[in-house]
């Protein structure tokens, strides 16, 4: 596992605020949601602007929850009262070991949906489940929110125990001192006790 | 005996159970020669490889006598010029299907991995590996190929070709379902009307403008510089150039199809078209092969009546000659060293590295003058010369 610290452009919890424009691969993480964006713009006296990026989440709609992927510019104008909860910008050398991953075309049988829907979600009041539903399949665009972290991957595959294995990740999360790391992993295993949830992207929803 | 006797007993005897160092006298496109060119043809060889590094089109012919080597040429500048793409054709084999015959042979020669490569970095010029949010490859393999027609619709000529070309690369990279039928067509597999609907294309690669095409981006795309070694150039102006007045005519096809043209000199003028076509492919360089002065002339001749303005793409030819009494000599050393360092007989090194054993100076001479120093003469009478040792 390799890790990197100095790509993190914004952690109130830190005290990090790198100011300018940036563009590449960001993820932010933003109350319980995430948002992805090629660019994030961060200054004193305009705050922060993220233009065209995608948030990803689950919302409550009467009794239940509902995921959902919804375009969006994003705009804190206060830098010190910001919901946001850090930004990252992915290492380009991390970006690359993710593409290859994604073009092996080694796991073409893959499930690709077509809109945004919830695998799993911890939640306590309404619990969303269906790793048992997608045992043995191939999942394309999970995108997990666990305790300390997020989970990008290429594709996600459910286990004979019911727990999650993605592929071709991405992680971001909080080590033990409480430093945003980076990482790329070909594989993980996660217990599902410890996600929060795992949404898969609908490829018509990621099409501009 | 004395010891050194005993040491020459041993190499003939070891010459009766392997066999005669000398055994081919022709050599091929297809079977590898590893013995390179004796040092006086180093600097022919440096001519050409000067040329090749300086100039971008062209055609340079080289004018040899029948077994001088000219086959053996091709070998010594593939060895020197292995950061090149060099590949040899005779105009035997792809005299019919020009193109087709070309691209079978760069694909056989580059290998199959650099040209997913080429599929590959074709594909992401044309957005396929866009990040939609920073992240994700949404490859909407209609916006691709739209974005590629845009691109080469200037750039080539024939339309049915672009969009079979453009749809095969971007099936091959952005549709795992069909990626296989997309590579058999791709690497030149003949296919029916069923799989080509399949894949929504017009022809497979026999159509000489799919394949002209492909050619082109092959080339194009490489990261390696092409040359393109013809062998037997002559062979197409011995088939167009029309008999002399007082050769005996035993049979006229005209007799019986009346004044059409032949169709072995039609399609040999087609080939010369084709050859031509080559220049339209950048960057790629084009050496050939002739017999005599006459040959080039004859073919100067031919391509200025097919279009003056291309006449400047033939360069002016540069000749190998026969070996001299040297070479041969050195020729000789070196086949047997490289026989022993075959076989493992490390002896030969410490016993005869300054001897001519089995054969002596008198008899390389004598190889030399009944040769004329004829590369392929003297290989012949080497071999001749050491079967009769062997059987002895």
């Amino acid at each position: 596992m390799r890790t990197s610290t100095s790509f993190v452009l914004f952690d109130p919890f830190k005290d990090i605020k790198a100011q300018g424009e940036f563009t590449g691969s960001i993820i932010s993480k933003y109350q319980d949601k995430i948002i992805f964006s090629d660019n994030l713009k961060i200054s004193d006296s305009t705050g922060i602007t993220i233009s065209q990026g995608l948030l990803v989440g689950f919302e409550e709609n009467i009794d239940k929850m509902i995921a959902f992927s919804k375009k969006s510019d994003f705009c804190w104008e206060n830098l010190k009262d910001t919901s946001l909860e850090y930004s990252v910008l992915i290492p380009e050398e991390a970006m690359e070991e993710y593409e290859k991953g994604q073009f092996s075309n080694d796991f073409p049988f893959t499930l690709n949906l077509l809109h945004t829907a919830g695998l799993l979600l911890n939640n306590y009041k309404l619990k969303i489940d269906h790793l048992d539903f997608f045992k043995g399949e191939i999942l394309k665009n999970p995108v997990s929110l666990i305790r300390d972290g997020i989970i990008v991957a290429d594709r996600v595959v459910i286990d004979h125990n019911g727990d999650p294995v993605f592929y071709d990740c991405l992680i971001v999360g909080r080590d033990k001192t409480e430093e945003l790391n980076i990482s790329y992993e070909p594989i993980i295993n996660v217990d599902d006790k410890a996600l929060e949830f795992i949404i898969i992207l609908g490829i018509e929803e990621l099409k501009t | 005996m004395l010891l050194f006797e005993y040491k020459e007993q041993k190499l003939l005897n070891l010459l009766k159970f392997t066999g005669s160092p000398f055994k081919r006298f022709v050599s091929t496109g297809e079977i590898e020669e590893n013995i390179d060119l004796i040092s006086s043809r180093q600097d022919f060889l440096k001519t050409i490889v000067k040329i090749i590094e300086e100039n971008e089109n062209f055609i340079l012919p080289v004018i040899a006598d029948v077994g001088v080597g000219k086959t053996h040429l091709y070998w010594a500048l593939k060895h020197e010029m292995f950061f090149y793409n060099i590949v040899y054709i005779s105009l035997e084999n792809v005299y019919r299907k020009f193109f087709y015959n070309t691209y079978s042979e760069f694909i056989e020669n580059m290998g199959v991995e650099v040209f997913r490569s080429i599929a590959n970095k074709l594909c992401n010029e044309w957005g396929a590996l866009e990040r939609t949010f920073g992240f994700f490859h949404v490859a909407d393999i209609e916006k691709v190929r739209k974005v590629a027609f845009e691109r080469w619709t200037s750039k080539y000529e024939d339309s049915t070709a672009i969009h079979d070309v453009i749809y095969a690369i971007t099936t091959h990279q952005l549709d795992p379902y069909k990626k296989v039928d997309a590579e058999r067509w791709l690497l030149g597999e003949l296919m029916g009307i069923r799989e080509l609907s399949r894949l929504n294309l017009m022809h497979d690669l026999r159509e000489k403008k799919n394949s002209f095409m492909m050619l082109k981006v092959l080339i194009e795309n490489s990261n390696k510089r092409s040359v393109l070694f013809i062998d037997d150039f002559e062979k197409i102006i011995s088939i167009i150039k029309p008999l002399d007045e007082e050769t005996e005519e035993v049979f006229d096809p005209s007799w019986l199809y009346g004044d059409k043209t032949p169709s072995e000199k039609s399609s040999a003028e087609k080939t010369l078209d084709k050859i031509l076509q080559l220049h339209k492919i950048k960057g790629l360089r084009i050496v050939i092969t002739l017999k005599s002065q006459e040959f080039y002339e004859e073919i100067k001749k031919k391509i200025e009546e097919r279009n003056k303005g291309l006449s400047f793409l033939l360069k002016e030819p540069i000749h190998l000659s026969n070996f001299t009494e040297e070479d041969v000599f050195q020729f000789y050393k070196e086949n047997l060293e490289s026989f022993f360092r075959h076989i493992n007989y490390i002896e030969y090194f410490d016993n005869f590295q300054n001897s001519y054993f089995p054969l002596n100076e008198s008899n390389l001479k004598y190889i030399f003058k009944h040769s004329d120093g004829n590369p392929r003469e003297v290989i012949k009478l080497l071999t001749k010369v050491f079967n009769k040792i062997i059987l002895s």
